[in-house]
């Protein structure tokens, strides 16, 4: 094992390296690209022995990502927004072949407007495709996914696709230090990848294309994809129990901090949750019994799980990095139809809907949501959602908005 | 007399169009790009043309060029990766009293876009389409492009790309229905000028491809172009680009070439050992898509209604 200070980016480089991916087909985008540019690099110097293609878009990437799946290839790849959006089609095709490669979501918001900068929009468009989908919090997590993620997906029970997201700039840029596995104990863990039925033999051709079916057909396979993605939920138990055999480190598929005995639960997921961490300790110093869930698996959906640990809570404050235009947040959606018609299931869940497109979220944006939530359960009624954003903030905008009224006058003024 | 004269300069004067005009923000290239002169040439072509700014839309895709119309004082769209050409397409289609310019890559138009690229060209629809190709993604700092020359060091291919360039002239002119294709390097203005003019005149796709310098990333691909002008074959005719004595002193290497010969400009396009500068094709006459997207822009509501009873008029028995 080597220690080294890496970016969320080459903790992800390193972990396509250890997996010993065999092909890499890539496309350059802000925040990923220094994950491809490292892993270029190493082939480049003989450093992995591996191929990458440069392709002419994030579309024929995945088209090219899934299909050498589909021959039996352990495949790696890597976007981020507009790119993973772009490729939206063949997420969708290359799930429902259920050929497992690993793809590095680098979180970044969506246009327009144009940003460069990170929250959730990205992949929770990818969120009904069939890829499951893994969200870190650190570098070392991007890492540790990645190597479990292909066990996950490559599983004869599961063979499907998998997502790790982190967040652009806070992980990906930000440099942490790192455990890099020993290359034996990366490949005890995360043997070759064994294709199974889908071996290519000269002597006996099979045809991997996909049938056009109609709706029983269909529907049987949709659902299986659906199956295989609830079956995943006890195979990341397994593979967690072996990563943490292998490396010592714990990685749940909902991770809770400080919720022993917390009245009040923060959930979150991603890269902010460390930020949530730190403003738990501050307010447990206050005396308030708070804690934080943070889902690392997000599909499949580990519901039991989160019903368990929201059992018996007074309320819960729901915090989204993303925004459906005409709904709210995605994860207070989802948690309330997890909690919606069990026993003793927090009758409170309040959300807000913070951090889009990079906007931090503050500890005192942390401290005001337990506020909020708090008082929610003093009055028995959620408030609407909320967005995160300071007077200061709103000021600022408006400084602009009046610039630009300012010059749409002058213009108007002309002849 | 002199009320006769003050009335026809009031029509004349009534609105003059200044370079200023035609500026938006200040323009955030790098220093030395060579973006920058072809913005110039841009808006001292509007100014000739003396085009009204609410009536020009510059519209671009994703990439160190693509940042073009933030820098026009007009109406502007910076679109998404590639897409450049169909917002144009999408701007002009039933507004075809617009003026449409195109900022686009060798990234954007010839890679993610490369689809686009082939269509527009083949819809022909007026509007004048720059590609600034550098020869690598320059937004995105230093990886390899579809136009990267074999050998080039870049970010994604650390000992150098390995397959051959694509090139953008022959892939031009093989698509049916093509009208105007023309090749210019950005450090010469006057030909920058001269060809983007031309360009604009054009009614249909007017493609011009801009050899242009990126010198924070890649200034060793076109420094032996820049130093050796005989590497370029200034193409001359009097319906051509209009080239000048100071110009033709530069480039040694000229050779007369009627631009509606599009074997010889095939020919011209194909010889990779000298890179060609001027008008390589012209058709003027190839047929417009505006002049199907935009049948009936000028109907009354009656004037529909009595075209739909005479079609539903021909179904009677």
């Amino acid at each position: 094992m080597m220690r080294k200070l890496l970016t969320g980016n080459g903790a992800a480089a390193w972990s396509a390296r250890l997996a010993r991916a065999d092909y890499i087909p890539a496309f350059p985008i802000t925040p990923q690209t220094e994950i491809v540019e490292t892993l270029g690099n190493w082939i480049d110097n003989e450093q992995l022995p591996a191929r990458m293609v440069t392709l002419e878009s994030e579309h024929s990437m995945i088209t090219a990502a899934g299909a050498a799946a589909a021959t039996g290839v352990r495949v790696f790849s890597a976007t981020s927004s507009q790119g993973l959006l772009y490729a939206m089609e063949m997420l969708y095709t290359v799930a429902g072949w259920r050929a497992p490669f690993v793809l590095v979501n680098v979180s970044r918001g969506l246009a327009a407007p144009i940003t460069l900068e990170p929250d959730h929009n990205d992949i929770m468009a990818a969120r009904d495709s069939g890829f499951l989908q893994i969200h870190c919090a650190d570098c070392q997590e991007v890492l540790d996914s990645v190597l479990m993620a292909y066990r996950l997906g490559e599983d004869e029970r599961v063979r499907l696709p998998v997502m790790v997201n982190q967040d652009g700039f806070y992980l990906s840029f930000t440099r942490e230090p790192v455990d890099i596995p020993d290359p034996g104990a990366a490949a005890r863990f995360l043997p070759d990848y064994d294709p199974e039925n889908i071996r290519f033999r000269a002597s006996a051709p099979v045809s991997q294309a996909v049938a056009v079916l109609g709706g029983a057909p269909y529907s049987y396979f949709r659902y299986e994809s659906h199956l295989a993605a609830r079956q995943a939920l006890e195979v990341y138990d397994e593979v967690a129990a072996d990563f943490e055999a292998e490396f010592g480190r714990k990685r749940e598929a909902l991770e809770a901090y400080r919720t022993e005995d917390a009245e009040y639960l923060f959930v979150q997921l991603g890269s902010f949750a460390t930020k949530a961490r730190e403003a738990v300790d501050r307010l447990r110093e206050a005396g308030w019994a708070v804690g934080l869930l943070r889902p690392r698996l997000f599909r499949p959906l580990p519901e039991e799980k989160i019903r368990q640990a929201l059992a018996g809570r007074k309320g819960v404050a729901v915090i989204d990095q993303n925004l459906s235009p005409g709904r709210g947040g995605v994860l207070h959606a989802e948690l309330a139809s997890v909690l919606f018609g069990h026993a003793d299931m927090p009758s409170i869940l309040v959300s807000f809907i913070g951090g889009l497109g990079g906007r931090d979220i503050s500890t005192e944006e942390f401290f005001e949501m337990a506020r909020v939530t708090r008082r929610a359960v003093e009055d028995g009624k959620a408030p609407p959602p909320r967005l995160l954003y300071t007077e200061t903030e709103l000021r600022e905008v408006r400084k602009l908005q009046a610039i630009a009224n300012a010059e749409r006058a002058d213009l108007e003024k002309k002849p | 007399m002199f009320g006769l004269k003050a009335d026809w300069s009031l029509d004349v004067q009534d609105r003059y169009f200044t370079i200023e005009d035609y500026e938006g923000a200040k323009p955030r290239w790098c220093t030395g790009c060579g973006d920058h002169g072809v913005l110039t040439a841009v808006h001292k072509v509007c100014r000739e043309a003396q085009l009204p700014p609410e009536k020009i839309v510059a519209v671009s895709g994703i990439g160190c060029s693509s940042r073009l119309p933030h820098y026009m004082g007009t109406y502007g769209f910076h679109g998404l990766h590639g897409r450049a050409l169909p917002f144009a397409s999408g701007v002009k289609a039933r507004r075809p009293d617009l003026d449409v310019w195109v900022a686009t890559g060798d990234g954007d138009c010839f890679s993610i876009g490369g689809c686009h690229w082939v269509h527009a060209l083949r819809y022909n629809i007026d509007m004048t389409v720059l590609v600034f190709d550098n020869a690598v993604y320059g937004l995105t700092k230093k990886q390899s492009s579809p136009t990267s020359p074999v050998g080039l060091k870049t970010n994604t291919h650390p000992t150098g790309a390995f397959l051959p360039p694509l090139n953008p002239l022959t892939v031009t002119l093989g698509v049916s229905n093509v009208s105007f294709v023309a090749q210019v390097v950005d450090w010469n203005p006057l030909l920058v000028y001269e060809t983007i003019k031309k360009a604009h005149a054009h009614r249909g796709t007017s493609f011009v491809r801009i050899i242009q310098r990126c010198p924070v990333f890649v200034e060793e691909v076109h420094k032996d172009l820049q130093n050796d002008p005989s590497q370029i074959l200034l193409l001359k005719h009097e319906n051509g680009i209009p080239t000048n004595e100071a110009v033709e002193r530069i480039y040694p290497n000229q050779r007369e070439h009627d631009p509606s010969d599009w074997n010889a400009a095939m020919e011209i396009a194909r010889n990779e050992l000298q890179v060609p500068c001027g008008l390589l094709y012209h058709n003027p006459d190839a047929p417009v898509y505006d002049d199907w997207s935009s049948v009936g822009m000028g109907m009354s509501d009656e004037e529909k209604i009595a075209g739909i009873n005479k079609a539903l008029d021909s179904f009677s028995i």
